[in-house]
């Protein structure tokens, strides 16, 4: 048992607990995971088991759960590549959960920074200052042609405008811009509404948005390492980016590259680690192994744990810990329904004995799950008074 | 002024049973906001209760509307109505984990949505409802609303209509990608290749158990009717204030279905409605002219001859007359919503003249009396055998429901006027099925005709 000395830093009453969050999307992260579940088509994506799945990981305790998504199929034709859009997924249990962040994934590059906008806003107001979105890119040309566009020229370029137009539009109710104001006749107080005019490199957007301002002000905002051209540049509002997801697959070099994010503003940030647990006499090399014979999970930069749950417990302890911790992680089970236990009884539950990670608290926002203050909006006149 | 049934008009369908959905509104005049009573128009909690409470009084579904640019008045942002609504998809997605039968209608529009996105988020909101999803189609596309989308105003107003059948069609697509259950067949390819859609995909989205989203569709001109007839399962209609007025649409939207070849009873018409209960006649009467009154204040009341004049008439006393003099502007612009966008406005200002000297109205008096939604109103019992009348003559399928204050407004609806209905035979006792299609009585998907054979309606 550690001595009170040799406890990390962040257990000695350091503000914020780890974070950790677990992506939830179909039957796992591993590519070939909907196959090797079994599970037919309709089953795999039917809100029964969402809901259930989303469930588990509230209970066990998770930070936020993310929703992993592309437009299209995976694998043209196979009924394996089943998936329903991500703000829809989360919207669905926004009413059934009540501490877990939400964080859909949504591309920047293609969908109209509009309707982005009024979604993530939307999914904040069902789920009270619980939303978030990992804002991704899409290289290539599938993409467009199914929107019936050309392929961007510079997509990180693209989602810096698209992240910058969609906070703008988040901003342009203030707080208390709704009134109700008898004497006057007034629903709305219209000086506090604004018009956004932004002027992006590839589009426009006159604003203001249709929605008012969320509970967080802003839902967070996660996007990996140099997705977001300037997406930790200090400017007007702050960082585009709340969250970095750096890139490591080792502790050594994750821990490096969440140093040098920070150094370069990132206010948060956190790596995604794969994780194939031993589960019930299977040990986990062996069912990667079977996992990749059917489709193999290439190496993709990531952390990646094969093994029992005490080496993930050490790895999250390594990466949370020491003077350039990490603040969360992004788990990435391959198999849903085999490794979602395993995280919940074995070990979350260590990580919170030992006071790494704590279960979010019912009721609070995902802005205060990870130590984050409340934004104003930058068109509040007092800001500038 | 309530609906009227003045006429003659035989019962022709003496068991059919009166449809109801709620329709949730979004920017309007409509809901008092300035009632004690009034909730909140944003949090989730009063769409929950709305929804639970619809469901509870078994309607057949939940409409959202949606508006892509807050509205303005005279050059600002319009600040007396209700402003500032979720997003109609992502708002039903929740609603859909609280509700187990209601259908739940988002109003998306065909001009600023791309196809394949809006139809795997449709079908998405489809699967996780278990089959309760529609699609309220809407074709706004001026330059204005324009300015909020990364085309801008890119479409031809002329265009409006082919580029909505071309949306609908690609969606169907998408819907009909997936196969079949028990089939070995591949997931289909989508590519269409139209003038006004241009696009390939391979879609992700399975089957729900109602095979596509229902097809609303809100739109009053010919072409309208035309798209209606050719592409929805239901006409969302402005129909429901004279029974006359009504029939005649209805026959009108029947010609024009059996023309597009397809049974003459195949489109329901849902007009839009409201409703007022009272305890005795003259209380529902009484009670109608309190909402009539505080859906049109003084400033609104102004800001609706101001719309029409198109000047600065804050000096004007609403309970005075109208301007003497005529409007300075000919047609009315699309900024304060699609009800009054082009209308001219001296043919309304001569209109709304001889109307107060006739009847020695003041500014407010006027506005309620040419604005104010008609509607159902009496005791539950009349309103009820209003309702049933309505409906057995052929005047519509059903009735879309505003209430004009939220959260509460549906109650007496659900309490008082649902328990008549009942008794008369005119409405279940439970929902039958469990998809939308089957609470409103469709037939297949259109695409899947072939794979159905085509039977009357019981």
């Amino acid at each position: 048992m550690p001595t009170s000395s040799s406890l990390p830093a962040r257990a000695r009453g350091a503000a914020v607990p780890f974070a950790v969050g677990v992506d939830l999307d179909g039957a796992g992260a591993h590519p070939g995971a909907a196959r090797a579940s079994g599970l037919a088509d309709v089953d795999l994506v039917s809100g029964a088991r969402l809901a259930r799945t989303v469930r588990h990981a509230e209970n066990a305790g998770f930070t936020f759960a993310t929703f992993a998504d592309a437009l299209l199929a995976t694998e043209p034709g196979a009924r394996s590549s089943a998936r329903l859009d991500a703000v829809t997924r989360a919207a669905f249990v926004a009413r059934t959960t009540t501490a877990l962040g939400l964080v859909p994934v949504v591309d920047t590059t293609y969908p109209e920074p509009f309707h982005v906008s009024s979604q993530l806003a939307s999914l904040d107001h069902a789920t009270r200052g619980r939303a978030g979105w990992l804002a991704t890119v899409t290289p290539g040309s599938a993409t467009p042609a199914a929107y019936g566009r050309a392929p961007a020229a510079d997509l990180a370029r693209e989602a810096r405008d698209v992240v910058r137009v969609v906070r703008d539009l988040w901003d342009s109710w203030e707080d208390d811009a709704v009134v109700r104001d008898v004497a006057t006749g007034r629903y709305l107080d219209r000086d506090r509404v604004h018009a956004v005019d932004f002027a992006g490199e590839s589009f426009s957007v006159a604003g203001p948005s249709i929605v008012p301002r969320p509970p967080q002000g802003r839902p967070l905002v996660l996007a990996a390492l140099d997705a977001v051209a300037d997406g930790t540049a200090d400017g007007p509002g702050g960082p585009l980016v709340d969250v970095v997801v750096v890139p490591g697959s080792d502790v050594r070099s994750a821990r490096a590259a969440g140093a040098a994010a920070r150094a370069a503003g990132a206010p948060r940030v956190v790596v995604e680690v794969e994780v194939v647990l031993d589960v019930a006499g299977h040990g986990g090399a062996a069912r990667l192994a079977a996992l990749d014979a059917a489709r193999p999970w290439d190496a993709a930069g990531r952390l990646r744990h094969v093994g029992d749950a005490a080496g993930l417990v050490a790895l999250l302890r390594d990466l949370a810990t020491g003077d350039d911790a990490l603040d969360g992680v992004r788990l990435l089970p391959a198999l849903l329904d085999d490794d979602l236990p395993v995280l919940a009884r074995d070990v979350l539950p260590a990580l919170r004995a030992e006071r790494l990670a704590a279960a979010p608290r019912p009721g609070a926002t995902l802005r205060d799950h990870l130590g984050l203050a409340r934004p104003a909006s930058r068109f509040d006149a007092r800001l500038t008074a | 002024m309530s609906t009227t049934l003045h006429g003659d008009h035989p019962i022709t369908r003496p068991d059919a049973h009166v449809h109801l959905g709620v329709f949730f509104q979004g920017v309007n005049h409509t809901t008092v906001w300035s009632a004690p009573d009034a909730g909140s128009q944003i949090d989730v909690s009063s769409f929950e209760h709305v929804a639970r409470t619809a469901e509870r009084g078994l309607f057949d579904a939940f409409f959202l509307g949606e508006g892509l640019r807050l509205r303005e008045h005279r050059g600002r942002l319009h600040d007396l109505d209700v402003a500032g609504r979720p997003d109609a998809i992502t708002q039903l997605a929740a609603l859909a984990a609280v509700t187990t039968r209601i259908g739940l209608v988002a109003t998306q529009n065909t001009t600023y949505n791309d196809p394949v996105d809006l139809a795997r988020r449709l079908a998405s909101l489809d699967v996780l409802s278990g089959g309760r999803a529609a699609w309220n189609v809407v074709t706004t596309d001026n330059a204005w609303t324009g300015a909020n989308f990364r085309r801008g105003g890119w479409l031809d107003h002329a265009d409006r209509y082919e580029r909505a059948e071309e949306v609908v069609a690609t969606a169907r697509q998408v819907w009909d990608a997936w196969p079949e259950d028990g089939t070995d067949d591949r997931v289909a390819r989508v590519a269409r290749h139209g003038r006004l859609v241009d696009v390939e995909a391979d879609p992700t989205v399975p089957r729900s158990p109602q095979g596509h989203p229902v097809i609303f569709q809100a739109g009053d001109s010919p072409q309208g009717r035309d798209f209606a007839a050719r592409s929805a399962d239901v006409i969302f209609s402005r129909h429901g204030s004279d029974l006359g007025d009504a029939l005649a649409f209805a026959a009108d939207v029947r010609r024009r279905t059996v023309a597009a070849g397809r049974p003459e009873d195949d489109v329901k018409i849902f007009p839009g409605t409201s409703v007022v209960v009272g305890d005795s006649p003259q209380d529902a009467r009484e009670k109608a002219r309190w909402v009539r009154w505080n859906q049109v204040t003084p400033q609104t009341a102004i800001s609706f001859v101001e719309q029409v004049w198109g000047e600065d008439l804050s000096q004007y006393d609403p309970d005075g007359p109208l301007p003497a003099h005529d409007p300075v502007v000919e047609v009315i612009g699309v900024e304060r919503g699609a009800a009054r966008d082009g209308s001219r406005a001296r043919e309304i200002a001569a209109r709304w003249r001889t109307l107060a000297e006739r009847d020695g109205l003041s500014i407010r008096e006027l506005v309620v009396a040419v604005n104010g939604e008609r509607g159902f109103e009496g005791t539950a019992s009349q309103v009820a055998d209003d309702l049933v009348r309505f409906v057995r003559t052929g005047g519509a399928d059903g009735f879309n429901v505003s209430p004009w204050i939220v959260p509460g407004g549906l109650d007496d609806i659900v309490d008082r006027v649902v328990p008549e209905l009942q008794e008369r035979g005119a409405y279940p006792t439970e929902y039958a099925g469990t998809t939308l299609r089957e609470h409103l009585g469709l037939r297949a998907p259109l695409t899947r005709r072939a794979a159905v054979p085509v039977e009357a309606l019981a």
